[in-house]
């Protein structure tokens, strides 16, 4: 006999209560590890997407938030728009290159698809697109559309196949090469087109630049800015802003797991004391037959260790799978929807793991501290004539 | 002498009243002896074993064990002073009920830091000395009152005590176990160890060397046989 094997017996023998207590830090655990790995994922999604986004500055309406920056990743539909007159304009300015887009939503098979209205021949030497099947557009008017290969495959569309927006038929004349970003499941066409369909005049959601010198990034935009009544901001800023979004969302989710697992360690007090009061004629019994203060300290305190353990590699393991299973799910979301494009794979932190697994035990080890003392602070005479 | 007690006292302190459970009892018990303390319930019996084991500490007086004043050990060093020199055996025999009979003994032999095969041989030696060696794997729900209770009796002897402490051991038996059980203690006995049982039985006490008899938390009376 030790006493890692006794204080296991120990907790195992009421089987009901040993499982409840488990259950409560394991769900708090797995709350936290799949939050803190959908966080982690969506956090290097949104770097994988700004740094494919292309452009080095992005040309928005004036007044916008860091959460309307966010569209511009997300391809989410906002009601503002800039005048095509301003793209014109800052078009003009010399040592850049800015391509205008319009983003609008139709929805194929009942699922809500980004439809993005580009400059053709712009857009694909900006982006660098290649076509997997059939042919690109070949005028600024063409009243048909081109597909991303992610929308070909989740729709099962071929090459001439009817796509019906806005009441509309509109034959698919090219599907793209897969890219990895979120143009994979966008359908595109003509700008002129897509604001004639929308009914939007003569406008564009954002305008994509390109500078030929990133060194005089700051000048570039306020040349910008004096041009247009737009605002301007660099892919890094960008970034910055949508990371801080999502790091505050993830922050606050990590607290809600928090709280979780602060009432699973305030369930482990419960089971712990209740044990004491339960077994305080044991404790008797071993203080009686030699146990030191400090060895029934031990006693209790792995007990609750062992919660700590068992509940963090259940809690890990059921956090994992959790997330797998939950992440194509979060691209229902509008917030979350451009992830669908790369199936966000969650990935296997081993910091994430043995972190969650390391608090887990220490959460454990914490609520184990009082009950420990109490249990060991028991004079044998007091415990052994308990009844 | 192995036990020796002077002017022990034990009050105990209420809201309204000092209650006195052991009112100055001096004693001394031999080495290799068998002794009983006697006497009516409530009147101290328990608390003196308690505080000759040192599972409590006297108000006043002093406990000698092999000639130490157990008084001036730290909580620390009583628990090893119960660990390696006295093997407790209760009435209502205390095992640890989700142990087998096995670990229950090797339990006691842990706190001394024997290694796990040591304890394992030791205790399977010291349940089949008290006839128990077909329940090794039993869990104390799975035997009789007289088997628990010499479970108890081997579990006291894990760690080889010279003296053994015996709360009406027999209290809570039918006759025929608590034959099994005297039987195992008068073979200890002749062993050589000290055996100290505290009782209300006076067939008991008639077989003990030195008779101890407690009435309102003071020797009434002492005798041999």
């Amino acid at each position: 006999m030790n006493v890692p094997k006794l204080a296991l017996k120990n907790i195992t023998r009421r089987k009901g209560r040993f499982i409840f207590t488990l259950l409560g830090i394991t769900i708090g655990i797995a709350s936290f590890v799949t939050l803190l790995s959908l966080g982690g994922s969506l956090k290097n999604e949104i770097k994988k997407q700004a740094s494919e986004l292309g452009a080095n500055l992005v040309i928005t309406p004036k007044g916008w938030c860091a959460y309307e920056q966010v569209s511009v990743l997300t391809g989410e539909q906002l009601p503002e728009a800039i005048p095509m007159d301003d793209v014109k304009k800052i078009s003009a300015i010399k040592g850049l290159t800015a391509v205008p887009y319009l983003i609008e939503r139709t929805a194929i098979k009942n699922s809500p698809v980004p439809v993005i209205g580009i400059l053709p021949h712009e857009m694909k030497a900006f982006k660098g697109w290649e076509l997997e099947k059939g042919n690109y557009f070949a005028s600024h008017d063409e009243d048909s559309i081109v597909i991303g290969s992610g929308i070909a495959q989740q729709f099962k569309l071929n090459l001439m196949d009817e796509v019906t927006i806005r009441g509309r038929q509109f034959p698919v004349k090219g599907i793209l090469k897969e890219t990895g970003n979120k143009d994979d499941v966008a359908v595109f066409m003509p700008l002129s087109v897509a604001q004639k369909l929308y009914g939007v005049g003569d406008k564009g959601s954002f305008i994509a630049v390109k500078v030929d010198d990133i060194s005089k990034m700051d000048e570039y935009i306020l040349k910008i800015q004096e041009t247009a009544n737009v605002a301007v901001v660099s892919d890094k800023q960008l970034l910055k802003s949508v990371l801080s979004i999502v790091g505050t969302v993830s922050l606050t989710l990590q607290l809600i797991a928090a709280v979780a697992i602060l009432a699973a360690a305030f369930g482990i007090i419960n089971t712990m004391m209740t044990a004491i009061y339960e077994r305080k004629r044991e404790i008797g019994i071993l203080q009686a037959i030699g146990a030191k203060e400090i060895t029934i300290f031990k006693i209790f305190l792995l007990e609750s260790g062992f919660y700590g353990i068992l509940g963090g590699i259940i809690g890990v393991a059921a956090g994992l799978v959790f997330s797998s299973l939950a992440s194509p799910y979060i691209s229902q979301n509008e917030f979350t929807a451009f992830l669908k494009s790369s199936e966000v794979a969650v990935t296997f932190d081993l910091r994430l793991v043995f972190g969650s697994l390391l608090f887990s035990v220490f959460v454990s080890l914490i609520s184990g501290l009082y009950p420990a003392w109490r249990a060991s602070k028991l004079t044998p005479v007091e415990a052994i004539s308990y009844e | 002498m192995i036990i020796i007690t002077e002017n022990l006292i034990k009050t105990y302190n209420t809201d309204k009243a000092k209650t006195y459970a052991l009112r100055g009892i001096s004693l001394e018990i031999p080495r290799g002896s068998f002794s009983c303390i006697i006497g009516p319930s409530g009147h101290g019996k328990s608390t003196l074993m308690h505080l000759i084991g040192g599972l409590d500490r006297p108000t006043e007086g002093h406990v000698f064990i092999d000639g130490a004043d157990i008084a001036g050990l730290s909580n620390s060093e009583l628990a090893k002073l119960r660990a390696s020199k006295i093997g407790f055996v209760f009435q209502f025999f205390n095992l640890l009920p989700n142990l087998t009979a096995e670990e229950n003994v090797e339990t006691a032999m842990m706190f001394l830091k024997t290694d796990e095969k040591a304890q394992k041989e030791k205790a399977k030696g010291l349940l089949s000395l008290v006839g128990l060696s077909e329940k090794l794997r039993a869990r104390p729900s799975e035997l009789s009152g007289g088997q628990q209770q010499r479970v108890a009796i081997a579990r006291a002897l894990a760690n080889d005590p010279e003296i053994l402490l015996m709360d009406e051991p027999t209290g809570n038996l039918d006759s025929e176990s608590e034959t099994e059980v005297l039987n195992a203690i008068f073979k200890l006995h002749k062993e050589g160890k000290t055996v100290v049982i505290v009782t209300h039985n006076n067939e008991i006490a008639k077989m003990a060397e030195v008779v101890f008899e407690i009435k309102d938390g003071k020797l009434d009376g002492q005798w041999k046989n």
